[in-house]
């Protein structure tokens, strides 16, 4: 598949790039954005795929997040793709902000008129790493996924679904159990249709239950004075009790005053690279 | 000369015509001149920067050799000139200037130039000027060209002394008009002559069978000598300087030698006449002694003669008052005549006992004369002073021997010497000590370095304690000591280690009677941190197991119970502090713990309060975990606070790092490497690990784990 490269910056002497591709899932152009840390130049790196939330795009995470530096540190490619198919002319796409276009909520739809382009769970699971480890210097045997938010939502239920594939997940304040809350509901009614046992497989407090291993480790930052925590969109108690029965390790950290922007996702970045870089590096 | 004059004049002016035809506009130039300064830039010669600090010197000197006289013939009819001109005080002025800067035969150069444009600035000029100016071409007709061509041959060597007149403003159009004034006055230069000249003259003048060139690569050529002569002069310059400097230091070099060898040749000759007078003594009196046994002797004999004489003075009295006995019986009975028989048999000894002549005394001046051969420039070094034996300086077969030198002496290299000191002082004063025990309990290492205890069972005095090392390799050497450390004056030693060994350790107590037995020995592995539990901290009701890792409560009723308290002791907390070893770098422990018992488990400092809980202060920091209805609940504590963190798994072995290094004290589940929680903190003072049941249990104490690659920082 073709690549074409549209920016490029030099950042703590790797290169923050965004590129743009044909998506043969998505059927359309498709961006991303991917930073090469020094290391790049010189060996192959572990990949980092951050997945952002609700309305944003490839931009957001690579210009607010201040992941670089850690980043270049540890030697980590960060690929950070775009959070839905685009300019697809799907009627109804731009009606809200929490559903259609910058809400794919990482789904692979199974409704019109969404099946055939809203496949986001199918280009991030295969189509993106493929493109990525094609094109750029990678271990494609070390891959971790993190996000924030909807995306958040995705990296769990990525490595749910995906045992082995990834060796760490993150998430800052995740929705966690989207079968339960209203963004869920309106996303996976829409795209997935009205039979709830549907959404199950797109669910992290669903998929944990019937996780068959305990080989992962969770890290979750959730900020205390999140407004769509205490509007129960995120709800991480329910992961988290669901995770405990089932005897998976995470860590949940509530972070005292902080709330749901990137300005939070800034404050800890650095704690999430960290533990990707353990794994990853090991 | 009149023809030629004539002629010259002529073909200037014509030349001139033409050259002003070709030139910019005379009234620029005419403004200019109108200033009154008739000074133009020569900055078209070359560089002129770095002469400026020559326009004294330079001035006047040189190149002027040349044409001399027939140039001062030229000045000094445009002097009078000058001095005819008393009114006009700018010109003077000028004319001092040009003469402080050596202008002169510029000037006359630009007098030449303006003589083709006097006609055009007669209007501006006031008229006896002009007059004069006018009249000068004329005058000095027959010189122009010589003081032009010398004017132009010293130009360069007046380029410097031009700079501070080269504000003008019109130096620039003067530039251009000078110019083409110059080129076609002369343009060909004479090799031969050495002068430029037109071309006019090579073909038809004196110089018509001359080598020439032409003039302006004439010029570039004469400005590249110049320039590497000035060049030249330049690097001698600072040459001089440089040696000048040098021989200042040299100065006081000389100097200080000169004072340090009087001092020495003051010493040395003090020495010798030292030397000298002594001998003079020991002469002198041994001189004096030899007077004494002659005097003696000689005393002696006169003594004895005396005594002789006595006894021959007798005996002639009796022989005499015999003589006069007239009974002859009687006279032939006495035995008198046997006395002096006998007494004349005797010898008389009239030798001398001993001679008046002294013996004769060489003077040794030997040694003097050794002692001036030594003075040479180099004294003899004052004696080193060693330091005392420092602790660890010394193996069983080696020792390391330290010494300063206080002294401005050369060495040029030092002799060591050594002998064994015997045992003979074990002559039974003072009895050699028993060997120590070493506390093995009590020992506490980490990868680094280990702290030994031990106790002295003796009554005897014990001056200092000596600790061997041996370490201990596949090899069966393991009697060799590999290290000893001496002189230790208490009971306890840091010993640096490498880590990943094992060692086995011994210690001697020492005093003047010798050496005790080694110890037993204890081993010690420095694969990572070990260390104790301090029991003297332990709250009554917290019970240490018997193998001295494991805690254990068995009732929370009533914790501040009149059980015995020591003074060290918590009283709230049901805890008790562990005595690490107080050394940098990471240290590494794991707690083992059942699900449902609560605890918490951290580091503190010495000195934490004792009546406080572990973490509730900001002497202490540690992981609590409580038991809540509805799940587990995990802290992190420190001055009483705690971040929101939950934890799916409960951990049933923490694994605790604590980081001196990079300023952390980290928590793990050891079982699944997960990391729990870091404290970032730079520790003020080294700290112990603590522990504290909340409820009845059991905790597990396992030191002397390797540091897990998982802890590590990514």
């Amino acid at each position: 598949m073709a690549l074409k490269q549209v920016s490029s910056n030099k950042c703590f002497e790797g290169f923050q790039k965004v590129f743009e591709h044909d998506s043969a899932e998505l059927k359309c152009k498709m961006k991303f954005g991917i930073y090469l840390p020094p290391k790049a130049e010189t060996g192959k790196c572990p990949v980092l795929y951050w997945l952002s939330g609700l309305t944003c795009t490839e931009q957001n995470f690579i210009t607010k997040a201040g992941f670089h530096q850690a980043a270049a540190e540890h030697g980590l490619i960060v690929v950070a793709p775009d959070t839905s198919p685009r300019g697809c002319n799907i009627e109804g796409e731009d009606e809200s902000w929490d559903f259609g276009t910058g809400a794919g909520f990482y789904v692979d739809a199974t409704e019109d008129p969404w099946k055939t382009n809203y496949r986001m769970y199918s280009y991030i699971k295969d189509e993106l790493p493929k493109l990525i480890n094609a094109n750029f210097p990678t271990d494609p045997e070390r891959m971790s996924i993190f996000g924030h938010s909807m995306g958040g939502h995705g990296a769990l239920i990525l490595a749910l679904k995906n045992p082995g594939k990834y060796k760490s997940v993150s998430a800052f304040a995740p929705i966690c159990n989207p079968m339960q809350c209203q963004w869920g509901k309106k996303a996976l009614g829409g795209y997935l249709g009205s039979d709830v046992s549907k959404w199950e497989a797109y669910d992290a407090t669903q998929l944990v239950k019937s996780y068959p291993d305990s080989h992962l480790d969770i890290l979750i930052d959730q900020g205390k004075d999140d407004q769509f925590l205490s509007a129960g969109q995120l709800l991480p108690d329910n992961f988290i009790a669901a995770c405990t029965e089932q005897k998976i390790p995470v860590v949940f950290r509530l972070q005292q005053g902080y709330d749901h922007s990137y300005f939070f996702i800034a404050t800890f970045i650095n704690d999430h690279i960290k533990h990707h870089a353990k794994y990853l590096n090991a | 000369m009149s023809f030629r004059s004539g002629s010259t004049r002529e073909h200037e002016t014509s030349d001139q015509s033409t050259g002003r035809s070709a030139s910019p506009p005379v009234p620029e130039s005419s403004e200019t001149e109108a200033e009154g300064l008739i000074f133009y830039h020569m900055d078209l010669y070359g560089s002129k920067d770095r002469f400026d600090i020559f326009p004294e010197e330079l001035s006047g000197q040189g190149d002027r050799s040349r044409g001399d006289t027939r140039r001062e013939s030229a000045l000094s009819s445009e002097k009078f000139q000058r001095s005819q001109e008393a009114g006009y005080d700018l010109e003077r002025e000028v004319a001092e200037l040009a003469k402080m800067y050596g202008l002169d035969e510029d000037r006359e150069k630009e007098l030449e130039l303006l003589g083709g444009h006097l006609e055009m600035v007669e209007s501006r000029w006031p008229p006896a000027h002009t007059e004069k100016q006018q009249g000068l071409p004329g005058e000095a007709s027959q010189d122009e060209d010589q003081s032009k061509a010398i004017a132009e041959d010293e130009t360069e060597s007046h380029i410097w002394s031009r700079e501070g007149l080269s504000s003008s403003v019109m130096s620039d159009e003067w530039n251009s008009q000078a110019v083409s004034e110059e080129e076609e006055a002369a343009n060909v230069f004479c090799s031969t002559c050495k002068m430029p000249i037109r071309a006019f003259d090579k073909l038809f003048g004196e110089h018509k069978d001359h080598e020439v060139a032409q003039l302006p690569s004439a010029v570039e050529s004469e400005k590249e000598e110049i320039h590497k002569n000035m060049c030249k002069l330049e690097e001698q310059i600072a040459q001089m300087e440089n040696f000048a400097s040098h021989l200042e230091e040299i100065f006081i070099t000389v100097e200080e030698n000169f004072g340090r060898q009087e001092q020495n040749f003051e010493v040395h000759y003090n020495d010798a006449v030292q030397v000298l007078a002594q001998k003079y003594e020991e002469q002198l009196e041994a001189l004096g002694e030899e007077k004494r046994q002659k005097l003696e002797a000689l005393y002696g004999q006169l003594i004895h003669c005396g005594e002789h004489l006595d006894t021959c003075k007798e005996l002639t009295d009796a022989t005499q008052e015999l003589y006069l006995e007239n009974d002859k019986a009687s006279f032939m009975k006495v035995k008198t005549f046997n006395w002096l028989e006998e007494f004349l048999k005797k010898e008389v000894d009239l030798k001398l006992s001993t001679l008046p002549d002294f013996e004769e005394r060489v003077i040794d001046f030997s040694e003097v004369e050794q002692l001036m051969n030594s003075i040479n420039t180099i004294p003899a070094p004052c004696a080193p002073v060693i330091n005392p034996q420092a602790p660890n300086a010394a193996t069983g077969t080696s020792l390391r021997v330290c010494w300063g030198l206080f002294s401005d002496d050369t060495v040029e290299c030092y002799q060591l010497c050594y002998k064994p000191v015997s045992n003979e002082t074990r002559n039974g004063e003072q009895a050699a000590p028993s060997p120590p025990i070493i506390k093995s309990k009590k020992i506490r290492s980490c990868e680094n370095a280990a702290l030994v205890c031990w106790e002295s069972r003796d009554i005897n005095p014990v001056d200092s304690y000596m600790v061997e090392l041996s370490k201990l390799t596949d090899e069966e050497n393991g009697n060799i000591i590999t290290e000893s450390i001496v002189g230790i004056p208490n009971c306890e030693v840091l010993i640096h280690l490498q880590p990943m060994q094992s060692y086995r350790i011994c210690v001697r107590a020492l005093n003047l009677g010798g050496s005790s037995e080694r110890s037993e020995p204890v081993l010690i592995h420095t694969t990572g941190t070990y260390f104790c539990l301090n029991e003297d901290t332990a709250h009554p009701l917290l019970a240490i197991l018997d193998d001295g890792f494991t805690i254990a409560c068995d009732e929370l009723e009533n914790p501040e119970c009149d059980l015995p308290v020591y003074d060290n002791s918590f009283t709230r907390c049901i805890g008790i502090l562990g005595s690490l070893i107080p050394f940098p770098g990471k240290h590494y422990w794991e707690v083992e713990a059942e699900e449902d018992t609560e605890y918490r488990i951290g580091v503190a400092f010495e000195n934490t309060p004792r009546h406080g809980y572990l973490g509730a202060n900001n002497s202490s920091w540690c992981m609590r975990h409580i038991i809540t209805p509805s799940r587990h609940k995990y802290e992190f504590l420190h001055s009483g606070m705690t971040p929101d963190i939950r934890i799916t798994i409960p951990p049933r072995r923490i694994g605790i790092l604590l980081d001196y290094e990079n300023c952390r004290l980290s928590f793990f589940n050891a079982e699944i490497a997960q990391h729990l929680y870091t404290f970032t903190l730079h520790f003020q003072h080294y700290v112990h690990p603590c522990f504290a049941l909340e409820t009845p249990g059991i905790l597990q104490i396992h030191t002397g784990i390797a540091i897990p690659p998982w802890t590590a920082l990514p």
